[in-house]
């Protein structure tokens, strides 16, 4: 044994029995509580990472009540026949052997002052810490004549699982020749260029299957959106004719729909017996924060972006689609990556762990084509009280087929690595 | 002795601080894989020796290598933030979750 490895051997050693010296004052106290709201992209992964990295030292509750979880990222692969249902499909038992504790309810009722979530069958959780990340509820009133009594009837699939299932039913019966029409939502929501690729999966779905006669008209609140030269290339290269994108100063506004009929009327033209309407509707952060007095008139959650921590209760976390993250899209990858700076401050808080200055980062890849795919992205810090870009990317119009069809090897790749991050 | 030179003989790792490494980690981790299972175009980054860890991460910070995502991930990473991924990820063992 040369003298480095002796010396590090009694280094080691000594290491030791300070863990042991140290341990009964840990074993003294009740073990700090993390309770965790929602089991999307950022609570499964705060959850994930405040157990892993904590290495017992903190309990954690993870409160979801579906046994199973749906992918929204994904899902318009499904919708255009290039994933089938079970793969965005995904389960909590990864989680649960790591000693996280499921709960299968949902959280009625946050009593900030006691620090407890009470759960819809009444239980109470007491917690040191609270991670909410509850994803958006839709603004059922957002589209005139529209509700969610009609969401059967013109589906939004804007939350996965059923309604997931029910567009892509709906899109499969479109005859041929038939016309669908997507009404787009209002910023800010979930997944900016989404309701694009999902035009994109819809228009090759439908091409695939020989129904190139359709027709998709897209009636869009906003005069820009996320990628827009790159799908408008897109739709041009691969579904000549099929989609046609219509900003607020040509249709003049969406004036109602009529769900029994399919009937879609703008202040420019009444699209009658359409064959599938999807409507996305504005969107607000989930309504046990909002009830919490956790968000502001926004819908949203104002959080400091040095740790993702509520701007309005210091014991609560609010992350992803439901908080105002600056910059940041609301997206799964955004989510997972503000997930991680709040478990790394809990640990801070909770088990006295180091903790470094946040850092987020996102990147968004959406098909257009089975081969062809584009990406966004950025990285993301806090500054002047906001999460601000730091750097930014896009993918540029006229790439090369061989690079596009690169990025949706990234893409796939980049799902396995999210899913397996958050819940494997 | 200091606490990160008698971590550093531990392993027999380079000067990175592998907690900040730890913590820096999880911008690669959402897509590439620890347990060294590798999907689609993503491929694997545990195990790497750490000054091939270092020089990839430099040539997509000074754009000789093309990946977008990679030159914007690199390009904020100081030189000391590199060095730490290099000692964390190339003390993983590239075969952990492969069975």
């Amino acid at each position: 044994m040369d003298f480095n490895r002796r010396q590090v051997l009694t280094g080691t050693a000594a290491f030791a029995g300070a863990t042991i010296l140290g341990s009964p004052v840990v074993l003294a106290q009740a073990k700090p509580k993390v309770v965790v709201i929602g089991g999307g992209a950022g609570g499964a992964t705060a959850a994930k990472y405040i157990a892993k990295d904590g290495a017992g030292a903190i309990a954690v509750t993870l409160v979801e009540p579906n046994a199973n979880y749906q992918t929204c990222f994904h899902s318009n692969l499904y919708l255009g026949g290039l994933r089938d249902y079970a793969s965005i499909t995904h389960g909590y038992t990864a989680l649960a052997r790591m000693g996280i504790e499921l709960v299968s309810d949902r959280a009625a009722v946050i009593d900030r002052d006691k620090k407890q979530v009470v759960l819809a069958g009444g239980q109470r959780l007491p917690y040191d810490r609270l991670v909410m990340s509850p994803g958006i509820d839709l603004k059922y009133d957002s589209v005139p004549g529209w509700s969610q009594a009609a969401e059967e009837a013109m589906p939004h699939a804007w939350k996965p699982g059923a309604q997931t299932l029910v567009l892509r039913k709906r899109l499969d019966a479109v005859p041929n020749g038939g016309v669908i029409v997507m009404i787009a939502p209002p910023n800010p929501y979930r997944c900016p260029p989404g309701p694009y690729e999902r035009v994109s999966m819809m228009a090759h779905a439908l091409k695939a299957a020989g129904k190139d006669r359709c027709k998709i008209f897209v009636i869009d609140p906003k005069e820009s959106f996320s990628k827009q030269a790159l799908f408008q290339e897109g739709w041009d290269n691969h579904y000549k004719g099929m989609v046609e994108w219509l900003g607020p100063k040509v249709h003049d506004g969406v004036k109602s729909v009529d769900p029994a009929s399919g009937t879609v009327v703008t202040g420019f033209e009444t699209y009658k017996n359409a064959a599938l309407v999807n409507v996305i509707p504005a969107q607000m952060a989930g309504a046990i924060v909002r009830e919490s007095s956790l968000a502001n008139a926004s819908g949203f959650c104002a959080i400091d972006p040095n740790s993702m921590k509520s701007a309005v209760d210091a014991n609560i976390y609010v992350l992803g689609d439901a908080s105002i993250a600056g910059d940041m899209p609301k997206s799964a990858f955004s989510a997972n990556s503000q997930a991680k700076v709040a478990a790394m401050m809990i640990r801070g808080e909770l088990a006295a762990a180091r903790t470094f200055p946040a850092r987020y980062a996102n990147t968004c890849w959406s098909m257009i084509n089975a081969d062809d795919c584009v990406k966004i992205g950025g990285t993301y810090e806090a500054k002047d009280g906001k999460i601000a870009a730091s750097s930014t990317f896009v993918s540029k119009t006229g790439e090369t087929a061989e690079l596009r069809k690169q990025q949706q090897a990234e893409n796939m790749g980049w799902y396995a690595g999210i899913t397996t991050d958050m819940l494997g | 002795m200091s606490v990160s030179l008698l971590l550093s003989a531990i392993t027999g790792a380079g000067a990175g601080d592998r907690q900040l490494g730890e913590y820096l980690s999880g911008e690669c981790v959402t897509c590439h894989q620890i347990s060294g299972r590798e999907v689609g175009a993503v491929p694997v980054i545990t195990g790497w020796p750490e000054d091939h860890f270092v020089a990839v991460m430099n040539s997509y910070k000074e754009k000789h290598r093309d990946n977008r995502i990679m030159q914007t991930i690199a390009g904020r990473l100081a030189a000391d933030e590199i060095e730490a991924l290099a000692a964390y990820f190339g003390a993983i063992s590239p075969q952990l979750g492969l069975r």
